[in-house]
């Protein structure tokens, strides 16, 4: 396509098309601001991105492959009277993104190509290759990044340390083990499917009343997708998943608790709801030693701990009880559980802004950067860009994703939090249920003590996320060493790998898997940078399981931007725009601009009410549901 | 909007080379307008027309790229659940018919497996100015087993016969594969609240 160039002026430049860039972007474009919005990557939505599996291998191949930071041009010929430059970062993601290492637990080739009288050990003596074939190639990616890293950050260097022997250690650690009857999908078949595939980098849920679905919501952006709602809530305790009874439904069809504590947890969570004196008493003190003084008992105390508060057994009593209340509030909104999940995956919410934005006129270009910003000595203001092309942009605002702004101008917590990920393939579910198609939440307290708390979220193929036969499973944590190290335990002991022991054949196997670390975006703040006043950064995805410090952090940065204006107004309904053919053909442009904006306000009551109706119809069609469900 | 105004409801969706001519395909079938004026496109997510094909009423949404095609940017979640795309190209323009692999590429990607997908070539209202034969376009579209349609929007020449002809399609299809509508999964709306506790406070 042929190469035009950019207009040269707008009111905002965005550079970075994650969560909280592309509210923004979505925001400011409603109210009618010009705006810009780029991004140097050739997919959207950043750190917030799905992929296909081969769009993922791909992404793994570049983050392996990338070499120094490229030279940037300079470009102080561009410079006016009264201005001077700041260098953005030019490097890539490696600084958000490190320790990849990927597994193959599948034979390479399709077995149906295979000779009928293929082994069983043959097979599996050919995943365990595959395993070794693949452990090499991470381990040379990892020592490259380690050594990169060493220059820059040596304690971070030091938490890898040690990893390596281990890492070596597993393929003879392989035990023979007879393969099951079901067929495992090879690792060509996967590739072979791989558009079918949908694979986050962030693992979310989104909260049924969380701050993410309320702006879907109101702004109207929620007609860009579809949702599923989250099925189950599990938790994984005494070497077992169970299924967390959490609705009244639940509470009173469990087969796992007496009936003495279903009565007990219903008035535990009955009283949770209003804020008591006997609840603040215990503010500051541990929430495990509220709910012990509560006599829940053990059961109850590990469901509503780790399960429904989804905290650990430190953490302040009025803090467990937020977020206890929390999960109350959304519950039973769409369905039997707090949580909804994007179909086609979480990668699909940024770019919904990201429609909106242009919708409303805004301009959008991919594999596209800014390499400095123009700043005004006296006001200390940003007044232009220069992209990627030299190309000199004015703008009056300016907001970058966190991982364009250089490391020395940077104000962030130190040292650098990350998160460990891990994204397995699998071929059936942690717990085996009357339906296949389950989306699972699973709690997992730490394993022993000084381990972190897993969130692990489990997709089915029909949130579009994986192919049939598969599922998808998400693990996250705070990472304390490397995504491998933390997490790898707990697969092991969850999951069918080649390095499970005995007693793993009624466990889900594993096909392939990928670990990596991701900086955790809740160490970075919007300002407090050494930057000009009218630039702000985003930060990237953080570690918790909802979207509010995203949406909170964008609705910030837009009111810095426009104090005045409201954030996300509905868009009008385009069944409700009524065209007046004759005036629309006879009158220029400008006229039409001004008369949009009023029809629209004219339109929006209307689309309000609507709305509501619709919304209500669902909701009772949902409430005869679970009263069926509760009989 | 009740469910009962129309009997089947299909998303359409255009796509192709800036400055093709997609949105005066859509404002002529929507509204019998040309050309459409810029301004009136800010703030339209799509445009909806509502025909009767054999005594059915047949509604249909037509998705337009909001202009993220300008520099390549289209994001994927546009081409999501489309029953049908659009592939436009001007016929005056050669540069526009040799991007057309890389569209193809775009939908195959992210598209539905059983997108009904049309190639259109517009502007045939410019004929000395062509650039692109009829069947150099009709043996590309026979290759990738799309169908082949000449429009122009402005003249108004085959636009009602293209959205038509696309419906009937759809129909078609519909009729042969039960269509299973994905209307259950739920979309975050604002409605009432039913919330177990509360009910269970009033036990």
């Amino acid at each position: 396509m042929a190469a035009e160039d950019l207009p040269s002026e707008f009111d905002v430049v965005i550079l970075g098309t994650g969560l909280a860039e592309s509210v923004v972007a979505a925001a400011c474009s409603r109210v009618g601001q010009r705006v810009l919005h780029l991004d140097r990557r050739s997919y959207y939505a950043s750190n917030w991105a799905s992929f296909t599996f081969n769009g993922l291998l791909t992404w793994i191949q570049q983050l392996q492959e990338e070499s120094q930071p490229k030279e940037v041009p300079d470009w102080s010929s561009q410079l006016e009277e009264g201005e001077e430059l700041i260098y953005l970062s030019s490097s890539d993601s490696s600084a958000s993104i490190c320790n990849l290492q990927v597994f193959c637990y599948t034979s390479e080739e399709d077995e149906e190509e295979q000779a009928p009288d293929t082994t069983e050990e043959e097979t599996v003596r050919a995943a365990d290759e595959d395993a070794v074939q693949e452990v090499s190639e991470a381990e040379s990616a990892e020592t490259r990044e380690e050594e990169e890293r060493r220059g820059a950050d040596k304690g971070q260097a030091a938490q890898t340390a040690g990893e390596e022997p281990e890492a070596e250690s597993h393929p003879h650690a392989a035990p023979s083990q007879s393969e099951p009857a079901k067929k495992k999908l090879s690792y060509a078949q996967l590739v072979k499917e791989g558009r079918r595939f949908n694979i986050d980098l962030v693992s979310k849920l989104m909260y049924s009343r969380g701050s993410l679905v309320d702006l879907l919501i109101k702004s109207n952006v929620s007609r860009y997708a579809e949702f599923k709602n989250v099925t189950r809530i599990l938790t994984y305790r005494h070497g077992n998943v169970e299924q967390v009874p959490c609705s009244r439904a639940d509470v009173f069809a469990s087969r796992q608790l007496s009936v003495v504590e279903k009565r007990k947890l219903m008035r535990f969570l009955t009283s949770c709801v209003e804020e008591t004196e006997e609840q603040t008493a215990y503010n500051g003190r541990p929430y495990l030693d509220f709910l012990c003084d509560q006599q829940l008992g053990e059961n109850l105390q590990h469901f509503v701990l780790h399960s429904i508060a989804m905290v650990t057994a430190d953490t302040p009593t009025e803090e467990g009880l937020a977020s206890t209340r929390q999960f109350l509030r959304c519950l039973g909104r769409y369905g039997n559980t707090p949580f909804l999940f994007p179909v086609y995956g979480l990668g699909e919410i940024p770019q919904c802004f990201c429609r909106m934005c242009a919708v409303f006129g805004g301009i959008y270009c991919l594999r596209h950067s800014v390499h400095c910003l123009l700043v005004d000595k006296h006001t200390n203001r940003c007044k232009a860009v220069i992209d990627s092309r030299g190309q000199r942009i004015s703008c009056s605002h300016f907001v970058a994703e966190a991982s364009y702004v250089g490391a020395e101008r940077k104000k962030v917590a130190t040292p650098t939090r990350f998160l460990s990920r891990a994204v397995l393939i699998t071929d059936s579910s942690v717990l085996a249920s009357d339906s296949e198609q389950q989306v699972s939440v699973v709690t997992v307290p730490p394993i022993a003590a000084g381990c972190p708390a897993v969130k692990m979220v489990e997709l089915c193929p029909s949130t579009m996320t994986c192919i049939p036969g598969t599922y998808l499973v998400h693990l996250t944590c705070q990472s304390i060493g490397s995504a491998y190290q933390d997490l790898s335990p707990l697969v092991t002991r969850m999951f069918r790998t080649v390095e499970s022991h005995d007693k793993a054949e009624t466990r889900p196997a594993v096909l392939w898997c990928l670990y990596f670390n991701m900086a955790d975006g809740s160490g970075t703040e919007v300002e407090g940078h050494d930057l000009p006043s009218n630039v702000y950064v985003c930060s990237g995805p953080d570690g918790s399981l909802g979207h509010e410090h995203t949406i909170k952090q964008a609705e910030f940065i837009f009111h810095k931007i426009l104090p005045d204006e409201e954030f996300c107004p509905p868009a009008p309904n385009p069944e409700d725009i009524i065209y007046d053919g004759e005036t629309t053909a006879a009158t220029g442009d400008t006229q039409e601009e001004e008369q949009s904006p009023q029809k629209q306000e004219e339109e929006e009551t209307k689309e309000e009410e609507e709305t509501k109706e619709e919304e209500e119809t669902k909701e009772e069609t949902k409430e005869e549901e679970h009263l069926q469900t509760e009989e | 909007m009740s469910m009962e105004d129309y009997d089947y409801l299909f998303k359409i969706v255009l796509i192709g080379n800036a400055g093709v001519g997609k949105t005066c395909l859509v404002r002529r079938f929507t509204q019998g307008l040309f050309p459409p004026g810029q301004g009136a496109t800010i703030g339209v997510d799509f445009m909806i027309k509502t025909v009767e094909i054999k005594g059915e009423k047949v509604k249909l949404q037509i998705w337009d790229t909001a202009g993220q095609e300008r520099f390549r940017s289209i994001t994927q979640s546009y081409y999501r659940s489309a029953n049908a795309l659009i592939l436009t190209y001007d016929i005056t323009c050669e540069d526009s018919f040799r991007c057309l692999p890389e569209w193809l590429r775009e939908i195959e990607q992210y598209a539905n497996n059983q997108v009904v997908t049309i190639l259109v070539g517009n502007k045939i209202d410019l004929a000395e100015k062509r650039e692109v034969l009829r069947q150099r376009a009709e043996d590309f579209a026979d290759a990738q087993s799309m169908l082949y349609l000449e429009t122009s929007a402005k003249e108004s020449d085959n636009v009602e016969k293209l959205f038509l002809d696309l419906a009937c399609e759809l129909i078609r299809e519909a009729k042969q594969n039960k269509l299973d509508n994905n209307d259950t999964a739920p979309m975050p709306g604002e409605g009432k609240t039913i919330s177990y506790l509360s009910c269970c406070s009033l036990n």
